[in-house]
């Protein structure tokens, strides 16, 4: 999930701390707000918590095990802004320091893991745990479904980057310069491994931090939970929900932001290759609605046809356009993410109504 | 009240803390240039006291005054009165983690200075100077992790020292302090306060303190017990025993408030 | 509890690992940053800003030749700062390890024309994928390379000091330096708890055991970091902290560090043109 260095072209990379600077300097104002000269030390142990929490190597069901972020845990206990503002400076570290993840391309981590993943799991979370009271079990599925979304997107959003990269950077041969797999092999590779693992792993984190706050210090979980003392203090659901608009929103918008940014490198290629016929072959030939030379592995294959198929066949053939191409995938994880969080929280809201009118009568 | 100005007036405090009642109907006055020790065993409420005296917490009701002035959170609002009074009046913390919080010694040390503005000449010269004199010029660029428990003692009180304070206030200056460590400490404050300061301790170790107070507050579940000079204090084995200064394990009374023969001069 | 798996080396002495060589490795940089070496005694201003200026370099160039020549300067510039080998070749291997999973794939799937035709399986390596793979692993190590080298010939807190040239406003300097600082006492306060609790296990632990004790740490540890937030923000208002932090620049430059900060510079511009 740490992107190194090397795998984004430095457009990109250029693009994603840009896409980045706005969200930091909102948040950095908004937590100052909030937290008036307490700023300093409170963002510092919880980057540090952040950081130190990316250390743990959780043990998954099944023998695996799996990193987590903790993405939904500091979401969850410290709302998006800090969040993102507190995993961005861990982020920062780990790639000056520990050399994990680029240094070029801290950006685009702290892009994907601590602004969208951060207000995607603030955002299901709200949206899941409602006005749940702080000791429900709702809030610990809530944040357990959270942090599983968060990671996700934030690994949809890396596998993006990715895939854009070899249709825009490519060498005088066309061989790809960075990242070289397309989208529809980054995607379904890097999906597959966060939706089993880093996400459990994820899942399990924020889930049960959650529930050993509920027990230990429930006072933790209240600035972020909607339920205030004084009903002044509370923001409306719909506020609370704002965040998750503004991520999914901003993902969708920010998503060709390869072809944006890199703009003169696109247009560079056209003007020099597309003379050429056999770089037009090898254009072609990367084009991502054409299925790969029938010699690749056979689970890859598989897996990527998987993907496509939806895509190949409903796709009218003239949206050629790539940035087309990304916005509709990216249309499609965001889809995905609100059927399941608003899907869980409807099951949840039901349930609870079971119960009361059980208990009712 | 007429006499001379006191340095601490505290009248009639009461504090909680999440819920739990720190300092309860506290009075008592510390006058200029003395060095004083509050004793109690943990949570008596000592701790408490000191960072209501160094202005960080501020009483729910009762007055704390300093040199006259009252310390409220609407005084430390005004730049000019919370520079003074944090250039006057210096706290240590007893966990040095807390008071160590940047990157290298250095910067610990001139963290004070930089913060009430002094000229970066005046920061480098006088951070340098306090170094040399407690003997740690060596650990200079050192980062506080890398420092033993003496060590950090040290720096942390230089840190404080830098901003040459007319009034310390020490939180458990010897805990868990190796025994040279702990005598060497000890001498220095002995030394420190040999002038005209005022040395305020909070402590539950009876060794040294006839060396670092000349009159002792004994307090017990946030309120004022007993009052007196160290040796009266230390002869009274029946208040040491009840305030769980000794043989803290034998002496259980299930919380309940017991009448104290040996409360001295509470200011009322 | 029965299909659970067991780990025989689990979750708390794995983890320990990974958080005390987290801390050595801090503590290891530090002593070298603090040694002597050619890079060492360079500005970090220099320092930082030259070397990432080889990063973006090597990250621009499209030419492998170039990224491998600033990897050749980049480890004689790491063995001439005394920088040993030891410390290089761990992060090479497992940069190879991990990029080369990535990138081996890409030898087949990369369009293109046929270098190597494997007809008993029916795959092909195509010279873009071999071109393709060759530019991931040499950027990767390359920028490995240099970042290391930085962190390992300059104090963090130095490195953290010359970011300001870097535009990055004090307010992030300073809770960056903070950060790290509360980094290795997390780490310690985290490496205590599984030990002490790894002195009390008797036999190995299940999986779900296991992922409890790591929860439970979590829980723990996000509660002593806002205890402790709360403590550091009084000790840090008691020496007459406002909201607002100054710090002291201590960097002056001498001729040696103009020298080598030209050197760094025509290197960067060198390896940026010959890239193209």
């Amino acid at each position: 999930m740490h992107i190194p260095d090397g795998y984004l072209s430095p457009a990109t990379c250029a693009a994603l701390y840009g896409g980045a600077a706005p969200f930091w300097y909102v948040a950095l104002r908004r937590v100052r707000t909030a937290l008036h000269t307490r700023l300093v030390p409170r963002l510092s142990l919880l980057a540090a918590f952040c950081f130190v929490i990316m250390m743990f190597n959780l043990p998954l069901p099944g023998g695996t095990t799996g990193h987590a972020v903790g993405i939904g845990v500091a979401a969850v206990v410290l709302g998006p802004w800090a969040a993102m503002l507190a995993i961005s400076i861990a982020l920062t570290i780990q790639a000056l320091f520990f050399g994990d993840g680029g240094i070029t391309a801290i950006g685009a981590n702290c892009f994907n893991m601590a602004i969208v993943g951060s207000l995607i799991a603030y955002g299901v979370y709200r949206a899941i745990a409602r006005r749940a009271p702080l000791n429900s079990a709702r809030r610990v599925v809530a944040a357990g479904i959270a942090g599983y979304a968060g990671i996700n997107i934030a690994a949809l959003c890396a596998a993006i980057e990715f895939g854009i990269q070899p249709a825009l950077y490519r060498d005088a041969a066309g061989a790809p310069l960075y990242c070289p797999y397309p989208l529809h092999i980054a995607i379904p590779a890097m999906m597959i491994g966060h939706l089993t693992v880093a996400g459990i792993a994820e899942l399990f984190v924020s889930a049960g931090v959650v529930a050993f706050l509920q027990q230990s210090d429930p006072a933790m979980l209240r600035s972020t939970s909607g339920v205030a003392e004084n009903l002044q203090a509370a923001s409306s659901p719909a506020k609370a929900l704002r965040p998750l608009w503004l991520g999914l929103g901003t993902l969708m918008i920010l998503t060709p932001i390869g072809i944006l940014a890199g703009g003169a490198a696109w247009g560079e290629w056209v003007a020099s290759d597309y003379a050429n016929p056999a770089a037009r072959q090898q254009i072609a030939a990367s084009s991502f609605h054409q299925l790969p030379p029938a010699q690749v592995p056979k689970g890859l294959e598989r897996l990527s046809a998987v993907w496509t198929a939806p895509f190949a066949q409903y796709a009218p053939p003239y949206i050629k356009s790539r940035a087309f191409g990304y916005l509709l995938c990216a249309m499609f994880g965001v889809g995905l993410v609100m059927v399941g969080s608003f899907g869980a929280g409807w099951l949840l809201r039901s349930q609870e109504r079971a119960r009361e009118q059980a208990a009712g009568s | 009240m007429g006499g001379p100005l006191m340095l601490f007036e505290v009248d009639r405090v009461h504090y909680r803390y999440q819920q739990q009642t720190a300092l309860s109907d506290l009075s008592l006055n510390i006058a200029e240039g003395t060095r004083v020790a509050l004793l109690g065993a943990n949570g008596s409420g000592k701790s408490t006291l000191l960072r209501v005296l160094d202005g960080l917490y501020f009483a729910d009701s009762g007055q704390v005054r300093f040199r006259g002035d009252e310390l409220t959170e609407h005084m430390f609002a005004h730049d000019d009165f919370a520079y003074h009074f944090r250039r006057q009046v210096g706290l240590v913390f007893q966990n040095p983690d807390v008071q160590l919080f940047n990157p290298t010694v250095f910067d610990e040390v001139a963290f004070g200075p930089l913060q009430l503005r002094w000229s970066k000449s005046e920061v480098r010269d006088r951070v340098g100077d306090i170094l040399d004199r407690l003997r740690i010029g060596n650990l200079r660029d050192r980062i506080p992790h890398r420092l033993s428990g003496g060590e950090k003692k040290r720096v942390a009180l230089a840190s404080v020292l830098v901003l040459d304070p007319a009034v310390l206030l020490l939180d458990e200056p010897t805990a868990a302090l190796d025994p040279r460590s702990h005598s060497q400490l000890i001498d220095l404050l002995v030394e420190w306060g040999g002038g005209a300061k005022s040395v305020i301790t909070a402590t539950h170790d009876l060794r040294d303190l006839e060396d670092i107070a000349d009159r002792c507050f004994v307090l017990d579940a946030g309120q004022l017990v007993a009052e007196g000079p160290p040796n009266e204090i230390l002869r009274d084995a029946a208040l040491l025993q009840r305030t769980n200064l000794v043989h803290a394990h034998r002496h259980r009374h299930g919380g309940e408030i017991h009448s104290h023969p040996h409360v001295h001069g509470s200011e009322t | 509890m029965s299909g659970s798996h067991v780990q025989r080396r689990g979750f708390v002495q794995s983890t320990i690992d990974t958080l005390y060589a987290a801390i050595s490795r801090v503590m290891y940089a530090e002593t070298l940053a603090r040694g002597e070496g050619l890079l060492q005694g360079i500005d970090p201003r220099v320092k930082l800003a030259g070397l990432l200026a080889w990063i973006l370099a090597a990250a621009l160039s499209s030419k492998l030749w170039v990224i491998a020549a600033l990897l050749a300067v980049a480890v004689s510039l790491a063995l001439f700062s005394r920088v040993p080998l030891s410390v290089l070749a761990p992060v090479w291997t497992s940069a190879l390890l991990f990029t080369g999973a990535i990138a081996i794939p890409a030898l087949f799937l990369t369009p293109g024309t046929t270098a190597l035709d494997m007809p008993n399986v029916g795959w092909r390596i195509t010279h873009q994928g071999l071109a393709s793979a060759a530019y991931l692993i040499t950027r990767v190590e390359t920028s490995g390379t240099i970042a290391l080298v930085l962190v390992f010939t300059t104090p963090w807190t130095h490195i953290l000091k010359s970011m300001r040239i870097l535009r990055v406003p004090v307010i992030i300097v300073v809770v960056l330096g903070m950060t790290l600082r509360y980094i290795l006492l997390l780490l310690e306060t985290a490496r205590e708890m599984f030990e002490s609790r790894k002195s009390r296990m008797v036999g190995t632990l299940t999986s779900r055991d296991q992922r409890r004790l790591a929860i439970h740490g979590g829980g723990v540890l996000i509660a002593k970091a806002f205890q402790l937030s709360g403590e550091v923000f009084l000790a840090m208002q008691a020496r007459g902290f406002r909201g607002e932090v100054y710090v002291l620049d201590e960097f002056s430059m001498t001729q040696r560090d103009w020298a080598a900060l030209s050197l760094f510079a025509m290197l960067a511009a060198g390896a940026a043109w010959a890239g193209r």
